[in-house]
């Protein structure tokens, strides 16, 4: 490990270490994980597009995420002001000033849950990820609007209630 | 439930210290204001599920061992690393 690095054991991904820079802040951490604010995110070249988020405080929190373009194409993000505000999208000048752009603003993850003998995801509760200043959130939906999608037996997603 | 009618700028209690007023209504949607004592958790009631959801999205790799990601990853088209990982890369 170098002096600038930072690391920690996980007990997924084996030994890790990362310059500062690349954590990722969430401010508010995650509901039911409050309290883990920076968490790294792993990209396993083989397995892309899927993406971990190692906790960069407690080894034994990791989630596995999937870019939500790649379960609902005509995913819609839609932002509260507090999450703008929590984002620091005040601060950044966006190319559409109504909403960030996916991919170019932001990175929007969906977090799998396991389901039966597969997973599932609910798309109204991604996590967003802002790439201008590495700062995160979830963003609930107050109401479900996207949906929550569960992938089937032939690896494709399908809309569940 | 107990349904009561406030203008902007009134205001209920919930017991001697937490107090909720109406700063602001538009079409669609109200601005609350909430005081509360520092130890009161103030979520948003979806909140709530999506901890539930979070807690069971941590335990996946945990539940599912090896064998279990690698049926996974098959099933989500991406066929288990044979490579370590790499911290910290584009995302």
């Amino acid at each position: 490990m170098t002096d600038t690095a930072t690391g920690i054991l996980s007990p997924y991904l084996g030994e890790l270490e990362w310059a500062p820079g690349c954590e990722l802040q969430f401010p508010a951490g995650l509901p039911g994980f409050e309290d883990q604010r920076r968490m790294v995110p792993v990209e396993i070249p083989s397995q892309r597009p899927l993406i971990y988020l190692q906790s960069a405080e407690k080894a034994g929190v990791c989630f596995l995420a999937l870019p939500v373009l790649t379960i609902c194409p005509d995913f819609d993000l839609r932002l509260s002001e507090e999450d703008r505000s929590l984002l620091e999208f005040d601060q950044f000048a966006l190319a559409d000033n109504e909403c960030p752009a996916l991919g170019t603003d932001v990175l929007c993850l969906a977090l799998l849950v396991p389901s039966g003998p597969t997973v599932k995801t609910n798309l109204d509760a991604p996590i967003v990820i802002n790439l201008h200043n590495g700062r995160g959130i979830q963003a609930i939906a107050p109401r479900a609007s996207a949906g929550s999608y569960r992938l089937n037996k032939s690896g494709g997603w399908e809309a569940i209630c | 439930m107990l349904v009561l009618r406030r203008r902007v700028g009134e205001a209920i209690l919930l017991g001697n210290d937490i107090e909720i007023e109406v700063l602001e209504i538009s079409r669609s949607r109200v601005k609350l204001g909430l005081r509360a004592p520092g130890n009161v958790p103030v979520i948003r009631k979806e909140t709530v599920a999506v901890a539930a959801e979070n807690q069971m999205a941590s335990n996946l790799m945990a539940s599912r061992g090896e064998e279990g990601l690698a049926g996974l990853m098959q099933l989500l088209h991406h066929p288990t690393a044979s490579r370590g990982p790499a911290a910290g890369g584009p995302v």
